[in-house]
């Protein structure tokens, strides 16, 4: 017992130099294996008929509309979900009211179910034979499965809670005093929101926001399902990269990964970079 | 009245999005009575599906805790060059296409791969479908834990050793506590993810009945089988244990709001 | 308790010896589709092969699209048969060097089940669909799989394609241009294409289209499962051949040569194709004679076959895939990156 004791003390001279480099070398060296191994993969498959080959694969009609259409259905996403989003977010911490809790929890959701349910889900809601999509059908003219509003559909239900988890906790840490003496002073609600409030969680709309459509431009599991895959009209990226692995063509897959990795590492950065600015301006 | 309306709003968005494919997903099911639900949810097949998804979603938390911890200790606290490169690119598994994650592992390790001489049979295996699901799950405990850590001033930890607390014991006796409601919430989102995971564990794996088969790609290849009871019940049970594991998230989300304090 | 336990493992670590000889695993990969004559065929074989030789076979099944399951067979898996929907995700895998011996040497060349491109379309036919032509006509909604992952989805174009070249699609010349312009016309009214055959036949079911260029057997595996439509027979199409394999480098590896072409071999036989044949499946064609002949040699199943009509019709106008060159022509000709229909697609839905 004693002697233990008297190692452990000896040891804390020595061990830490030991230890921290350890650490460090075994955390850089798992994640350089695990994140750079595959990364190396893509870019020299990419690129390996030389630049032109990969310019030739990723300006091509059909792989150019795909990242068009993933980018546009991610975009439209982040924007109707920051604005939703912030709104239940701010519902959420503002007011009580029953179910509260229930609805809190429930925002969740899309992190814990798996995406591929989401479009067994979504075809089963919205598919044609079913109550409400043969309805929307016939009144709008309008298909929702099989077509770009279920991939529309199919994302913004896997990105509500990323812009609400974002805001919540920056809105519930905003002074209420300085809203309310805002709004004493004579100033509408209105007002008090918008001079008050927004600014102070613009950021974190914009982190969240980024954050889902970095992770929208990814999505193939609930989109497979969902969408009409119809090259130029309604096959995202994701889904003709898999559409290019299956035939073989691994050229031309990996050079539309790396763009939208590309895409994705910016928006990243993006987020990484607002994120700083907010700390410091904190 | 304002907040009537939005929350009225709120509640109609939040149902028509979240819960009115669980519910069509769920009514859909039990259409076909119980009795067909569990003869399809005990087939042979459907209970080593839901088998495989569980081994394969513990381990990758295991590793991914393990790894995060520490990959998140090194990112906060250490300084070295490309720091910030490293950063950036642990969320990289969050984008990249889950089909070509399992490619690439067939590339490395597949026969005549690029590393085909490894010893572990990775392609085509289970343990090359756990490779990947801890490659897609990988950023979640990372990214819980490092801006609690972040909070943590090195002050209190120096100040631990100062008073002749070993290495260990400072781990455990004061950053345990604190990181602990993050790595739980991380292990969460990760249990989450990898019990998900369909793209790249189908391409890995091969899809073997009852081998490499994990309860996604049962519920996918039963679709194509017409076996639709088959299907909706373990999307059914996947959704169930998503709600289990929301329950816990909701316990356990770090609650910055109310940490707020001063 | 404890005993109980014990006996549990004296009983397992005497189980394999008490049996004659060790079973042996075979692992079967094949496409999606053929899987219900599969599971009808496998029980079939291993009661036959433990009458036979007294030792028990295990399957390990894996049922993919088939060029993911050619591509995964090239890749590593370790699949002693593979049974495809496509000559060509066959020969991938010769060319990869796995198959080794010439595996169409048997007077099916390799064919173990024979299909032809159809047209299905919703009871009544209310769009009055009868022929390729009427597919073209503005506003039919059109469903087929997507070629670029299914093997399938590029039988279905080759048998529009090639049934406009063979001027047998009233109102397109034959030849090049005429097909050309009539495939362009089909797939300016296709609104989803799926990933493999069996997707997109489920998304017609589903309640999309008017009409899906699907399989026969295909059509008649819905029907089995209660689904509601009906086949329209074009005059011309396509006669579809399905290859199966032994993969020669991976039998050598496990030990299972033997069973593995005993189990390729059994599937000629008529038990095996009765179930090939229940599922939808014509019986491969023996291809010693140019003159193709797809009477039926198997006795159709009652289930399966609609009032007086036997289950295979024959086609008026049958060809195959050997009429345009083979797969190893139209594969680059026709799908590559530069291939008349990859052009086509860009151009039709680009706009």
């Amino acid at each position: 017992m004693m002697q233990t004791r008297t190692l452990t003390t000896l040891n804390t001279s020595r061990t830490p130099q030991m230890i921290f480099w350890g650490v460090r070398w075994s955390a850089l060296i798992y994640l350089s294996v695990l994140i750079a191994l595959p990364l190396i993969v893509i870019s020299v498959e990419g690129l390996r008929g030389g630049i032109w080959s990969f310019w030739d694969s990723i300006t091509r009609p059909a792989a150019l509309s795909a990242i068009f259409i993933s980018v546009w259905t991610a975009a439209l996403m982040t924007v109707i979900n920051m604005i939703m989003g912030t709104l239940t977010a701010y519902v959420l911490v503002q007011y009580r009211f029953p179910g509260k809790r229930w609805l809190d929890s429930l925002i969740d959701l899309p992190f814990a179910i798996p995406t591929l349910v989401t479009g067994v889900m979504l075809i089963l809601l919205y598919g044609p034979q079913t109550p409400i999509g043969g309805w929307i059908e016939d009144q709008f003219g309008m298909r929702i499965v099989f077509s770009s509003p279920g991939i529309v559909l199919a994302l913004l239900f896997l990105g509500y809670p990323f812009v609400i988890r974002a805001v919540q906790p920056v809105l519930a840490s905003l002074d209420i005093h300085q809203q309310e003496a805002a709004y004493t002073l004579g100033a509408s609600s209105w007002l008090t929101f918008r001079r008050i409030v927004f600014p102070a969680i613009l950021p974190a709309m914009i982190t969240g926001g980024l954050l889902s459509f970095a992770r929208a431009l990814g999505e193939f599991g609930s989109i497979v399902i969902v969408s009409g895959n119809i090259p130029m009209r309604s096959q995202t990226a994701a889904v003709y990269i898999y559409g290019q692995v299956e035939s073989g063509n691994l050229a031309a897959a990996s050079s539309v990964s790396l763009v939208l990795m590309a895409i994705a590492l910016l928006t990243t950065l993006l987020v990484d970079y607002l994120a700083r600015r907010r700390t410091a301006h904190a | 009245m304002r907040k009537f309306v939005l929350i009225g709003l709120v509640l109609s968005y939040a149902g028509v999005l979240l819960l009115a494919p669980m519910l069509a997903l769920v009514i859909n099911l039990l259409e076909y009575g119980l009795d067909t639900i569990w003869a399809a949810i005990t087939t042979p097949e459907a209970l080593l599906a839901l088998r495989l998804s569980l081994i394969l979603a513990l381990c990758s938390v295991m590793i991914n805790t393990v790894m995060g911890v520490l990959i998140a200790w090194v990112l906060v606290r250490h300084q070295f060059w490309g720091k910030r490169f490293f950063n950036a690119v642990v969320d990289l598994p969050f984008v990249v296409s889950p089909v070509i994650v399992g490619y690439v592992l067939i590339v490395l390790f597949g026969r005549q791969g690029w590393l085909s001489g490894f010893p572990v049979q990775l392609a085509f295996s289970t343990a090359g479908m756990l490779l990947v699901t801890v490659f897609v799950s990988l950023p979640f405990v990372i990214r819980e834990v490092m801006p609690v850590l972040a909070a943590i001033t090195p002050e209190q930890e120096e100040a631990a050793f100062t008073l002749g607390a070993s290495h260990t014991l400072t781990f455990r006796r004061i950053l345990l506590p604190i990181l602990w409601p993050s790595i739980l919430y991380g292990i969460v989102l990760t249990l989450a993810r990898s019990l998900g995971e369909f793209g790249a564990a189908a391409v890995a794996g091969g899809g073997v009945q009852g081998v490499t088969e994990t309860a996604t790609i049962y519920v996918y290849r039963a679709l194509q089988d017409r076996n639709d009871v088959g299907a909706y019940s373990i999307a059914v049970i996947l959704g169930l244990m998503a709600v289990g594991i929301l329950i816990l998230m909701n316990w356990l989300r770090p609650q910055e709001g109310k940490k707020h304090v001063d | 308790m404890r005993k109980l336990w014990l006996w549990v493992i004296l009983l397992m670590s005497f189980a394999p010896t008490q049996a004659q000889t060790q079973p042996i695993t075979l692992t079967l990969a094949a496409y999606a589709v053929p899987r219900e004559a599969y599971a009808k065929i496998i029980p079939l074989f291993q009661a036959d092969w433990l009458r036979q030789t007294g030792q028990e076979v295990i399957f390990e099944e894996s049922y993919l699209a088939s060029g993911a399951q050619s591509r995964a067979v090239v890749g590593g898996f370790a699949a002693d048969v593979v049974a495809l929907s496509h000559e060509q995700h066959v020969t991938n895998i010769v060319n990869a060097g796995l198959i080794t011996a010439d595996w169409q040497d048997n007077p099916y060349n390799g064919m173990v089940s024979a299909s032809v491109a159809v047209l299905v379309v919703r009871p009544g036919n209310p769009r009055e669909i009868f022929d390729w032509a009427d597919i073209a006509q503005p506003g039919i909604e059109v469903i087929t799989p997507d070629p670029a992952t299914s093997g399938g989805a590029q039988w279905n174009v080759m048998g529009a394609y090639g049934a406009a070249y063979r001027g047998q699609v009233e109102g397109y010349e034959a030849g090049e241009a005429g097909a050309l312009q009539f495939i362009t016309d089909v797939f300016i009214n296709v609104s989803v294409m799926d990933a493999d055959g069996r997707e997109s036949f489920l998304t017609f079911e589903r309640g999309i289209g008017d009409v899906a260029i699907t399989y026969e057997n295909e059509y008649f595996a819905g029907l089995a499962a209660g689904g509601e439509y009906e086949i329209i027979y074009p005059s011309s199409t396509i006669l579809i051949e399905n290859p199966v394999a032994v993969v020669d480098v991976y039998v050598d590896q496990n030990g299972t040569r033997e069973v593995a072409e005993a189990f390729v071999a059994f599937l000629y036989t008529p038990e095996a194709q009765a179930a090939f044949a229940e599922s939808g499946f014509r019986p491969p064609v023996i291809q010693i004679d140019p003159d193709i002949d797809v009477t039926p040699e198997v006795e159709p199943t009652p289930e399966a076959t609609a009032e007086g009509e036997t289950q295979f019709p024959v086609i008026e106008d049958l060809f195959t895939i050997e009429d345009f060159g083979g797969w190893e022509v139209v594969v680059p000709s026709i799908f590559g990156d530069d291939g008349i229909y990859t052009r086509m697609i860009a151009e039709v839905k680009g706009q």
